[in-house]
């Protein structure tokens, strides 16, 4: 806990002298507030009362400062204005303090967000495994937010609170040290029921959010099963189910209602009832001759200015807690080591794209080995095609090449480089890769295209484009090159997505390219299409392909057959159709598919 | 995501009452409580005014020359009001609070009701985030602000108008000059609540991008890497979190400035009366009344204040209102003939017939051209084709979740628009390629099928698609809780529950939709013995990439473009050497690869 709270005074680091500088205002503020009833104190007492000499000691000295009484009697007006003057004082440190600690929170957390951002995009590929997106956007905006509460509202409540009660207390005292005790005579009970009263009831609030969750939770799987509820017409059962979900949400929430209904007229009847003490015994000396009414009006705007700040304290406390939780969540994102880099990024010069595995092994997170002393070269500008079932390490090599994660042992290495001497954005630069299931933007798909690079022109993109046939397709939208992907504008399908991630990747004229079961969701024709477009660039770079279909790998230069993490054949097509193998028995299965169908169903599901 | 529901947020509209008086009925079970909430409010509102009466009293009688001797009674009174107080306060919060979670709870119910009648077109163009969002944030927001409008509605004008009334019977005169200050503050609390309700909505904006654009870039991290587009994206982000910046602290800057502007008008209409009373006071009031009076004018900002808020946030509520109104208004496309032609589905269903049929979803792209298929019962029809060659139409017209734009669909000879939807949408069991499961145990999954089945009953149907074997191997069996969606079982073990759920329900139709498609190869050939069992004497329609599965159909329709390109059995089809056949080479092969395991 301690620890957190020192997290959330480092990050205020660069603002403190505008917090310093709020709470001076907040300071200022609050003794002009006070001053405002002195006016009224000083008129009514020091002026139009028949016993100045009783007045408060400031009033006296004001009086004198000013001219005197008969002065002042005459010019009545310039107490009202002072009056008036003080009240406007007091509002502008008011604003002061509101604008300082708006924008120092403000900006505290304007890092904190950008921090986090940037964070997240260096976090080594292994703390996504671990981690879900839903708990991780959570934490950059939830989280991040109860940080904000905390840095603008909380801090600044608990000081107005304190400040607001500290700052009369030398005048009250120095005017009637009897009526001072009786404003703060009901203080600390208010302050602790609220605070007590509110740690006693916290568990209710968590009651009810799991509540609101579970029916929340009801209506999602409904509406998303919405085809399972039909089909098996089960609408009545779903509406009790919701009905009780949301019966139990009522109950609870209704159930906070009261909570907060015994809190309200509790923590309100100790303030007025505060108010009422200062009343009762201000009449009654008033009534034996020994106060001012002008001291009583004074005591009677003072308690009211203290008090309803001191209300909220109690339940200010007992959120402090929350900050600390979420700081400490949010730490867990920024105090994680980066990827790590031990060299300097500096630019490469392009690759030829000579690729070479020497010996790979490497696991996650020290389970079963992914790839086990995996070796295999391609030189520049040939095509390598990877086979296996899942599982079989094809895309643990991609990901290997792309520096998500390095070897345990062995050696990657690009033109006779080792890959990790090269520094991860370099080598990332200078391979591009087309996965089956593209991440696209929320942009518009001239943006996805050029999103390696920002500066390309649209002829550049149009080439690609059909390169990867989704020219055409681009072209039938509407808005065409602009049409905007994901919620606000369409859907691709799997296939569209597909080509335009690989006109994104073509692009970049990469030194490499990877296409991992890129083009699954193609439909054949096209597919066909989009291998003689990259046959014609054929050279241009290295290329590993992966796929399920042998005719769209049987023409790489070479073949590396995988299973369990280990190579089981490599050779040219030529070479392992001539031997007996896994390769062969699949090209069988894929090929001969006529005479094996004649064989009836025993041996043709393999 | 609700991220779509921010961006309607608070239109601030023209006061408009339609979409509340129509929602208004579900407001009436809570009348009582509402009735008594305003009644609260009256009644606080004029004890409120009451109390710098009674101060003035105190000090009048204090300084009097009876020094005082009605203290005991006029201090009882006043703390007897304050107690009073507290329990008015008590009351109408708990008359809120079963208004406002009895209202939306009403409202929740009949929204959740109503989009179980609404048709699947509907879903189509209605994201599940955005329907999802009317039910919870829409509802709560509206109903909870109706007790408290209403509330303060009264409170607050009872409460400036007992001010007002108090001021005038102290001294008329001076109560003029005070009021005056009435019409400024009215106006600055207008300008402001307006400014802040428009910065507020800036901030909402912003912050709902925010959290899409983290969710993005996490969601792509690694896309983003491979592109080495960090610096980017962090340029991007930062127009977005100083954008946020801006607005927030700009709706911050608005606020403090309002509050002590109203504070400092306050003081104006304090000193206007230390002024005139201080030079009459004995006179024309006394000294009590002077301090009642100071009392009364730095009170009336507070209910201005309290209204005008209240009354902002009425007014963004009236969105929420009138999409909560515009669904429930909603006609569903499919619903029962409302002429009264019905007549139950009873017997088996032993012939489904489409005729000339046609659909689209939209016009420019037709998915079913003149279909025409006539099944029997104890037929199975695999359904073979490319993607979007119309095969899940065929399923979603016959499960009647939409119907054909013109031609008709029989079922025993008769248009089956003229059976209730529900007797026939009972008849059939529907296992999909990525099926639904709700969180639950696997049990109460499977019993999804048939509510009145025995666990026994459960269990058999497991065995029967051999799920029986996985499911027992799990810690808890049969009550192993499956998570939100089934997330805690592979995708295989989820088609498998959902086989065994579809078999319980012991339907007359079965459609299988990539039923099997992640369960492996040896299992695959376990359950099909099962499905054939359990197919017999129904009809059936399978969508399978699986060789297996569609061999075992008694017939297989090719359809290409919403057309049946060509029917028969498997034999016939790889015979005539057409599209089948091609389809067999580039399409099933290719998912057997996928499949295909080591050798031994």
């Amino acid at each position: 806990m301690n620890a957190n709270y020192q997290l959330i005074w480092q990050i205020t680091r660069g603002q403190r002298l505008r917090y310093l500088s709020a709470m001076l205002a907040l300071i200022t503020a609050s003794v002009f507030l006070y001053l405002v009833p002195l006016m009224p104190e000083l008129a009514i007492d020091g002026l139009i009362g028949e016993e100045p000499d009783r007045a408060s000691a400031i009033s006296r000295w004001l009086i004198e400062q000013a001219g005197g009484r008969d002065f002042l009697n005459q010019h009545f007006w310039l107490v009202v204005l002072a009056m008036i003057l003080l009240a406007a004082i007091a509002g502008v440190f008011t604003y002061l303090r509101g604008r300082w600690t708006a924008i120092a929170s403000e900006q505290i957390v304007w890092r904190v967000r950008n921090d986090l951002f940037d964070q997240l995009m260096h976090l080594p590929t292994h703390y996504f495994d671990k981690a879900e997106t839903g708990d991780l956007v959570q934490r950059c905006t939830s989280d991040v937010d109860t940080l904000r509460l905390f840095l603008a509202d909380h801090v600044t409540e608990i000081g107005r609170a304190i400040v607001m009660l500290i700052a009369p207390l030398p005048l009250m005292f120095s005017m009637d040290w009897r009526m001072t005790l009786m404003s703060l005579l009901l203080i600390p009970p208010l302050v602790l029921f609220s605070f007590f009263y509110f740690r006693g009831v916290q568990r209710y609030f968590k009651l009810a959010d799991e509540a609101e969750g579970r029916m929340t939770s009801v209506v999602q799987e409904n509406l998303s099963g919405i085809r399972v509820v039909r089909a098996f017409t089960r609408q009545g059962f779903e509406t009790d189910k919701f009905g009780q979900a949301s019966d139990a949400y009522r109950r609870l929430d209704f159930h906070l209602y009261k909570l907060m209904a015994n809190y309200w007229s509790v923590s309100d009847f100790l303030c007025l009832a505060q108010v009422s003490l200062v009343i009762i015994a201000g009449g009654y000396w008033l009534a034996n001759g020994t106060l001012q009414v002008g001291t009583f009006y004074f005591f009677l705007s003072a308690v009211n200015l203290f008090i309803w700040p001191l209300r909220m304290l109690g339940r200010i406390l007992t959120q402090l807690g929350k900050a600390t939780v979420a700081i400490g969540r949010l730490e867990h994102i920024l105090g994680h080591p980066r990827e790590s880099e031990q060299v300097q990024e500096t630019e490469l010069p392009p690759f030829k794209g000579d690729l070479r595995f020497q010996d790979v092994s490497f696991s996650h997170h020290g389970d079963n080995p992914a790839l086990e002393t995996v070796s295999f070269d391609i030189p520049a500008g040939q095509t390598l095609a990877l086979l296996g079932p899942s599982g079989s390490g094809k895309s643990t090599i991609v990901n290997l090449l792309l520096r998500f994660y390095d070897p345990d042992s062995g050696k990657i290495t690009i033109d006779g480089q080792d890959v990790v001497a090269l520094g991860r954005k370099p080598v990332r630069k200078q391979i591009s890769v087309v996965m089956q299931d593209p991440f696209l933007f929320a942009k518009s798909l001239k943006e996805n295209i050029r999103l390696a690079l920002p500066d390309a022109d649209d002829n550049a993109i149009k080439e690609v484009a059909m390169t990867a046939c989704v020219h055409r397709t681009i072209e039938s939208f509407e808005h065409g090159y602009e049409t905007e992907v994901g919620e606000r504008g369409i859907t691709l399908s799997g296939g569209q997505r597909q080509r335009v991630a690989l006109a994104r990747a073509l692009l970049e004229q990469p030194a490499v390219l990877i296409l991992d079961d890129a083009f699954s969701a193609v439909d054949t024709e096209t597919e066909k299409l989009i291998l003689e477009a990259l046959k014609a660039r054929h050279g241009m770079h290295t290329t590993i392909v992966i796929a399920h279909r042998l005719s769209s790998l049987m023409h790489a230069d070479k073949i590396v057959v995988l299973d369990k993490g280990r190579i089981i054949q490599q050779g040219s097509h030529q070479e392992l159709v001539a031997v007996n193998g896994m390769y062969r028995d699949l090209w069988r299965l894929q090929t001969d598919h006529e005479s094996e169908s004649n064989q009836g169903a025993g041996s043709n599901d393999r | 995501m609700t991220d779509k529901a921010y961006d309607e947020d608070d239109e601030i509209r023209r006061l408009d009452f339609a979409a509340w008086f129509k929602l208004g009925r579900f407001a009436l079970p809570h009348r009582a409580a509402l009735a008594g909430l305003m009644s609260a409010g009256l009644v606080l509102a004029i004890s409120e005014s009451l109390l710098p009466m009674i101060t003035a009293r105190i000090v009048d009688d204090a300084l009097s020359d009876s020094g005082g001797d009605k203290l005991v009674l006029l201090g009882s009174l006043y703390a007897g009001l304050v107690l009073f107080n507290a329990i008015l306060i008590w009351f109408f919060i708990n008359a809120g609070g079963i208004a406002a979670t009895g209202i939306a709870n009403n409202v929740r119910r009949a929204l959740f009701d109503h989009l179980q009648t609404l048709s699947f077109s509907f879903y189509d163009k209605n994201p599940v985030g955005w329907l999802m969002a009317r039910v919870t944030s829409d509802t709560s927001r509206m109903a909870s602000i109706i007790p408290w409008f209403l509330l303060d509605m009264v409170w607050g004008t009872a409460f400036v108008l007992m001010i007002s009334v108090m001021m005038l019977v102290i001294h008329w005169q001076l109560a003029l000059l005070v009021m005056m200050t009435i019409p400024v503050l009215v106006q600055l609390t207008r300008i402001f609540q307006k400014k802040l309700l428009l910065s507020q909505r800036g901030v909402r904006r912003v912050n709902s991008q925010i959290t899409a654009k983290f969710n993005e870039n996490i969601t792509g991290v690694n896309t983003s890497k491979a592109l080495v587009r960090e610096a980017q994206n962090l340029q991007e982000f930062q127009r977005l979190s100083g954008a946020m910046f801006q607005y927030a602290v700009r709706n911050k800057l608005q606020a403090s400035v309002y509050l002590p502007l109203m504070l400092a008008i306050g003081s104006v209409g304090v000193a206007i009366t230390l002024w005139y009373g201080g030079i009459n006071v004995g006179t024309q009031l006394t000294l009590g009344e002077l301090i009642a009076f100071m009392q009364y004018a730095a009170l009336f900002y507070i209910p201005i204040q309290e209204m005008s808020s209240t009354f902002t946030q009425f007014q963004s509520a009236q969105a929420s209102a009138e999409r909560i109104q515009g669904l429930l208004e909603t006609v569903p496309e499919i619903r029962d003939d409302q002429q009264g032609q019905l007549e139950a589905l009873s017997g088996p269903i032993k012939t489904i017939e489409f005729k000339h049929v046609d659909f689209y979803y939209n016009p420019a792209e037709k998915v079913l051209t003149d279909f025409n298929l006539k099944v029997e019962a104890g037929e199975s029809i695999a359904l073979v084709g490319a993607t979007g060659s119309g095969k899940s139409t065929l399923v979603n017209l016959l499960a009647r979740f939409y119907e054909p734009r013109s031609g008709t669909i029989l079922i025993n000879d008769r248009d089956y628009r003229y059976y209730p939807l529900l007797d026939l949408q009972s008849r059939l069991g529907m296992v999909l390629q990525s099926p639904h499961l709700f969180s639950g145990s696997i049990l109460e999954n499977i019993r999804y099928g048939n509510l009145d089945a025995s666990d026994d009953e459960v269990r058999a149907a497991a065995r029967k698609v051999q799920a029986d074997e996985f499911i027992n191997d799990m810690a808890d069996g049969y009550q192993t809780l499956i998570g939100e969606g089934g997330s805690r079982l592979s995708s295989g073990q989820k088609q498998l529950v959902s086989l065994a759920r579809a078999v319980l329900a012991d339907p007359d139709i079965f459609i299988l939709d990539e039923a099997t498609s992640s369960i492996d190869t040896q299992s695959e050939r376990l359950i099909q013995e099962g499905i054939e069992q359990v197919l017999r004497g129904r009809i059936s329609f399978i969508v399978a990439h699986r060789l297996s599965t569609i061999r075992a159909a008694s017939r297989i329709l090719v359809i290409d473009k919403g057309r049946i390109v060509e029917q028969g059995d498997h034999d016939t089809l790889m015979a005539v050497g057409g599209r089948y056949a091609s389809l067999y080479k580039n399409q099933f092969v290719k998912h057997e690869a996928m499949q295909f395991e080591r050798k031994a």
